[in-house]
């Protein structure tokens, strides 16, 4: 070795040990990412079946005879939103953007069994994952959870007026993998999974499943938890996805490829970088 | 000397959040996996939304990507042979012969299908997928039975099924589109048909047609569906005569209609004109149009 390649900083040479930890076990990595188009595929298709059955119907509006307030969300949109004016059909914008269409309820009904049954295989794949790799063990809730899910709801409720107004705006400590409200909302996820796929067998088999159909008191039961859990794991991802950019390259290159150089518990988890000393100090 | 007691460990403490252990890793494995990572994911994505192109139906991208785009992806589709064809028949394989097969593996004669009290009766909907046929066929209306033991065929007029046992139930109809109806139906078991009828030996179907169906238009479009004969012999399929006690109305399937309520209401079949029973699996209306075949709910 040359006495100017000894010359670089030892963390930057390329043959150089770094620490890193591993936070995600392949499964739970290969299953995360599976169910982006898994989801998609289930809420295009299924979006297209609650067109054919819509949970929440009112009676025919005598303008615009829709029946479902999706389509009167999309009368709205094409009233409203410029660009979508000169929509032909204003009561399908709705279906014609977020599902496969209106009136393809024969392919729209095989596609959701299709991606149907991938979700539930992906899901059971995710549950080894977790247990495989211990990461349940960051998942469970605690008993200081609601005090710091509520720190951490009022860090990001305050943290664009603190930045505008140039306060000190401290990330609340966090010691373990994720935060309070990170671990009730990665907790969730599997739950409303599992309730979106338990509903989803309620109201595809509810004859020999009765017990089911039961659980959820009854048909519609079930169709409208089916429906709320769309709507949860749906939400989730806007946040999910605000928050992974602000917290950086680290976290979403360890979803992909397993490793992160953030070994230190005290700056684990969502936007916890530590803040630099300020310069006169 | 005894050996010491291992503690035991307690559940807490297992399901306890420990700090994930750290390794030292060289700089240039830790990129060379990197990449190989990112470039597998970069290859799943591809095919995820190559896949996506191919099950989506045809012009759905239409207005929201340029046509130019369109045209190239169409065609970049079509050279890996991702044809609407294969689509097709492999959604037909992968989704409704599995799901079907699931269907009847969930099958059990012995399970009853859940009943209600009059108080839980809703309208329900007349779902005739064309036009309700004009009433006048009720007149010469016969059904004919064949397929049987005897080797003859039968036909038997409606005088003739009121001498079977009249069994009543009140019950779901579900529905494909997604709706479905508590309603109170009368009629003569399946079973009871099949008993004093019995079907030819090796026969696993009946064949169950509507010769009077119309389609959108008022035009003859006969109506069929294939029903398992175990689901047949369940003891709460019946061959309805009678909804809320009175003769079934012609939007109901006057005079004789299928009552099974472990099929999704498209198998319910109304205005039956013959049955045959088959030992191959017949045709079903809807399943030619894209929708299961089995539909046991």
């Amino acid at each position: 070795m040359s006495a100017q390649r000894r010359a670089v900083p030892a963390s930057r040479t390329p043959a150089a040990p770094v620490r890193i930890k591993r936070p995600h076990h392949f499964l739970v990595r290969l299953t995360h990412w599976s169910n982006v188009p898994l989801l998609a595929g289930l809420i295009l298709s299924g979006l297209a079946i609650y067109w054919a059955a819509p949970v929440f119907q009112h009676a025919p509006d005598p303008t615009t005879g829709s029946t479902d307030y999706f389509a009167d969300l999309g009368v709205w949109i094409v009233a409203h939103v410029p660009g979508a004016r000169t929509y032909p059909r204003p009561i399908t914008w709705f279906y014609d953007h977020f599902s496969i269409g209106p009136g393809q309820l024969a392919l729209a009904l095989r596609l959701h069994w299709f991606f149907a049954y991938l979700f539930l295989a992906n899901g059971a794949l995710y549950l080894v994952g977790l247990v495989a790799g211990g990461g349940y063990k960051a998942l469970l809730p605690r008993r200081a959870d609601v005090r710091g899910a509520v720190a951490m709801m009022r860090y990001y409720v305050g943290w664009l007026p603190a930045k505008l107004f140039r306060c000190p705006w401290p990330h609340p400590e966090v010691t373990t993998k994720y935060n309070a409200l990170q671990r009730a909302a990665y907790f969730s996820m599997p739950v409303f999974g599992a309730l979106a796929i338990l509903s989803g067998w309620a109201m595809h088999k509810p004859v020999q499943l009765r017990w089911l159909e039961r659980l959820f008191v009854n048909y519609d039961g079930a169709r409208i938890v089916h429906f709320v859990a769309m709507v949860v794991l749906g939400t989730f991802v806007v946040p999910h996805v605000v928050l992974v950019i602000v917290d950086g390259w680290d976290t979403f290159r360890s979803m992909i490829t397993g490793w992160s150089r953030r070994t230190n518990p005290k700056e684990a988890g969502h936007g916890a970088a530590p803040q630099a000393p300020p310069p006169a100090a | 000397m005894a050996p010491p007691r291992k503690p035991r460990r307690r559940l807490r403490d297992i399901v306890a959040e420990t700090d994930p252990p750290t390794e030292l890793v060289p700089e240039r494995a830790l990129a060379a996996r990197s990449r190989r990572d990112f470039l597998i994911f970069g290859a799943a994505a591809v095919a995820a939304a190559a896949g996506f192109w191919w099950l989506l139906p045809d012009g759905a991208a239409e207005g929201k990507l340029p046509e130019g785009a369109i045209h190239a992806l169409d065609t970049a589709a079509a050279r890996l042979g991702l044809t609407r064809d294969r689509r097709e028949k492999f959604l037909n394989r992968a989704s409704l012969t599995f799901d079907d097969d699931v269907a009847e593996a969930l099958f059990s004669r012995g399970r009853k299908v859940r009943t209600y009290t009059k108080a839980d009766i809703r309208p329900i909907r007349n779902n005739y997928n064309g036009a309700t046929p004009n009433p006048d066929y009720l007149a010469d209306w016969k059904l004919a039975l064949s397929g049987l033991a005897s080797g003859r065929a039968e036909t038997l007029a409606i005088d003739d099924l009121k001498k079977f046992a009249l069994h009543e139930q009140i019950t779901r109809l579900v529905c494909v589109e997604g709706w479905s109806a508590v309603a109170w139906w009368g009629g003569l078991r399946f079973s009871d048909l099949l008993d004093a009828y019995p079907p030819a030996p090796g026969a696993k179907w009946a064949a169950i047609e509507s010769a009077v169906n119309l389609d959108g238009d008022g035009n003859s479009d006969p109506y069929y569906v294939s029903i398992d004969l175990e689901t047949a012999r369940h003891e709460q399929t019946l061959l309805a005569t009678h909804k809320d006690g009175r003769p079934l109305p012609v939007e109901h399937g006057a005079p004789l209609r299928l009552l099974a309520p472990m099929k999704l209401g498209l198998k319910n079949i109304k205005a039956i004109t013959s049955i045959e029973y088959t030992a191959k699996q017949p045709d079903d209306y809807w399943a030619k149009r894209g929708y299961s075949k089995y539909d046991g709910l």
